[in-house]
């Protein structure tokens, strides 16, 4: 009996495991202004939208690491479950690793690639 | 202290090593445009001890200086016999070999059912040793600062010594210096060697702080950059190059008012510096001055 628990702990470890890594996907609608986009934020854990989270945005240009210090926002949940919204403010257009800080029940630090248009975002191609 | 203000401080400690490994180079009389690649080395050798292998990270930060230190010897051993330009052409040209190569690495692990490890052109994400240990962004400073801090006085007690002397005169007039019984490809090579490891710091701190790294992270602008903070800051004291990167930075930080147009003011500011002081703000004249005058 105790075998078998511990074998059904070892094939279920790193499912769990999976499940619990957070992700995130992103849609971001250019505004108007230039360089200033309104995001929607979207986590998730194991398929079920994250809550409560503390999301704070940032931004940094991959092909120009520490050149550009976009000043990060502070996310806020929006109506849906797992929805949180941002406004970021780049220097300019192209590829950008937007870096999701979360803090509270899940601690961690997601990087998404975008490339960022006059119309909005979408993945970056690598 | 906020979010912003910590990520300027930490992003201007870590060029900041950069800088000086180019200004270790510059002082001995060699311009490099490829030391992004030994911090390149430094980021995916730290990266991969830690998150792939569990070490701890200051274990994993001096191995990888260990290996950022043995490439540009390598690196060193046919370049350092070029002068001038083709020195500089050649260290470009090794940096982007390195870049490419980084951009080939496919080596990953499965760890907890997620695979780890650098990816090619999708990078290597996962680097989180910094979260798992709890370390906070204003500690993370902390500890950036404090080895710059270790890296500087090293930087001024080799300055003041004989080594030092010897760095500048091989720098100045290599010939000369030969003469006097100096065997300058030697100290040449050392320097490269130091360099390297410095760069190799400042990359695994960067790997770390960012969490994750990717190839064109370390491509020319960074190189460039590196550079500029040296000849910007000044070749007279390894303070020079500190006082570069702030500059660097403020300017850019200071300058959002151009916004989409910043880069360009920026480049004209440091071209009009160049002009006014072309061997930077705390050049040799400028830091004997103040020697005279507060000593």
């Amino acid at each position: 009996m105790a075998k078998t628990t511990l074998f059904l702990i070892l094939a279920l470890l790193p499912g769990l495991a999976l499940a619990q890594a957070p992700k995130a996907d992103l849609e971001c609608r250019f505004t108007g202004t230039d360089f200033v986009y309104d995001c929607t934020i979207r986590l998730s854990r194991g398929g079920k939208p994250l809550q409560g989270v503390k999301v704070t945005v940032g931004a940094d240009m991959p092909s120009m690491p520490m050149a550009h210090n976009v000043k990060p926002v502070k996310a806020q949940p929006a109506q849906a479950p797992g929805e949180y919204k941002a406004r970021l403010d780049l220097e300019m257009l192209g590829v950008w690793a937007v870096k999701l800080r979360l803090a509270g029940p899940v601690r961690d630090q997601l990087i998404l690639h975008y490339e960022f248009d006059s119309k909005g975002a979408s993945p970056a191609h690598r | 202290m906020d979010d912003y203000a910590i990520g300027v401080l930490t992003n201007v400690g870590l060029i900041s090593f950069l800088a000086l490994s180019a200004y270790l180079l510059l002082i001995a009389g060699e311009m490099s445009f490829g030391q992004q690649a030994f911090f390149g080395v430094g980021a995916y050798a730290g990266g991969m001890l830690t998150a792939m292998y569990g070490w701890p990270l200051p274990l994993a930060a001096l191995c990888a200086m260990a290996l950022g230190a043995l490439a540009q010897f390598l690196v060193g051993l046919p370049t350092l016999r070029l002068r001038g330009l083709y020195f500089a052409m050649a260290t470009l040209a090794a940096a982007e070999m390195a870049r490419i190569l980084f951009e080939l690495f496919h080596f990953q692990r499965q760890l907890e059912g997620e695979p780890v490890g650098p990816d090619g052109t999708q990078g290597f994400r996962g680097i989180r040793w910094v979260f798992e240990h709890g370390v906070e962004p204003l500690g993370y400073l902390g500890i950036v600062y404090a080895l710059l801090a270790l890296a500087l006085v090293a930087f001024l007690l080799v300055e003041r010594s004989r080594l030092g002397a010897t760095l500048r005169g091989v720098g100045e007039d290599p010939e000369l210096a030969a003469s006097l019984g100096v065997d300058v490809n030697r100290v040449k090579l050392g320097v490269a060697a130091a360099a390297g490891a410095l760069a190799a710091l400042g990359g695994v701190l960067y790997a770390h702080h960012n969490t994750y790294i990717e190839p064109r992270n370390f491509d020319i602008m960074l190189g460039v950059h590196s550079l500029a903070y040296a000849l910007i800051g000044g070749l007279g004291t390894a303070l020079g190059p500190l006082v570069g990167v702030v500059l660097d930075i403020g300017a850019l930080e200071g300058s959002r008012v151009f916004h989409g147009y910043r880069m360009i003011v920026f480049g004209g500011l440091v071209a009009l510096l160049l002009i006014w002081r072309p061997r930077g703000l705390l050049d040799e004249r400028a830091v004997q001055w103040l020697r005279r005058r507060f000593s």
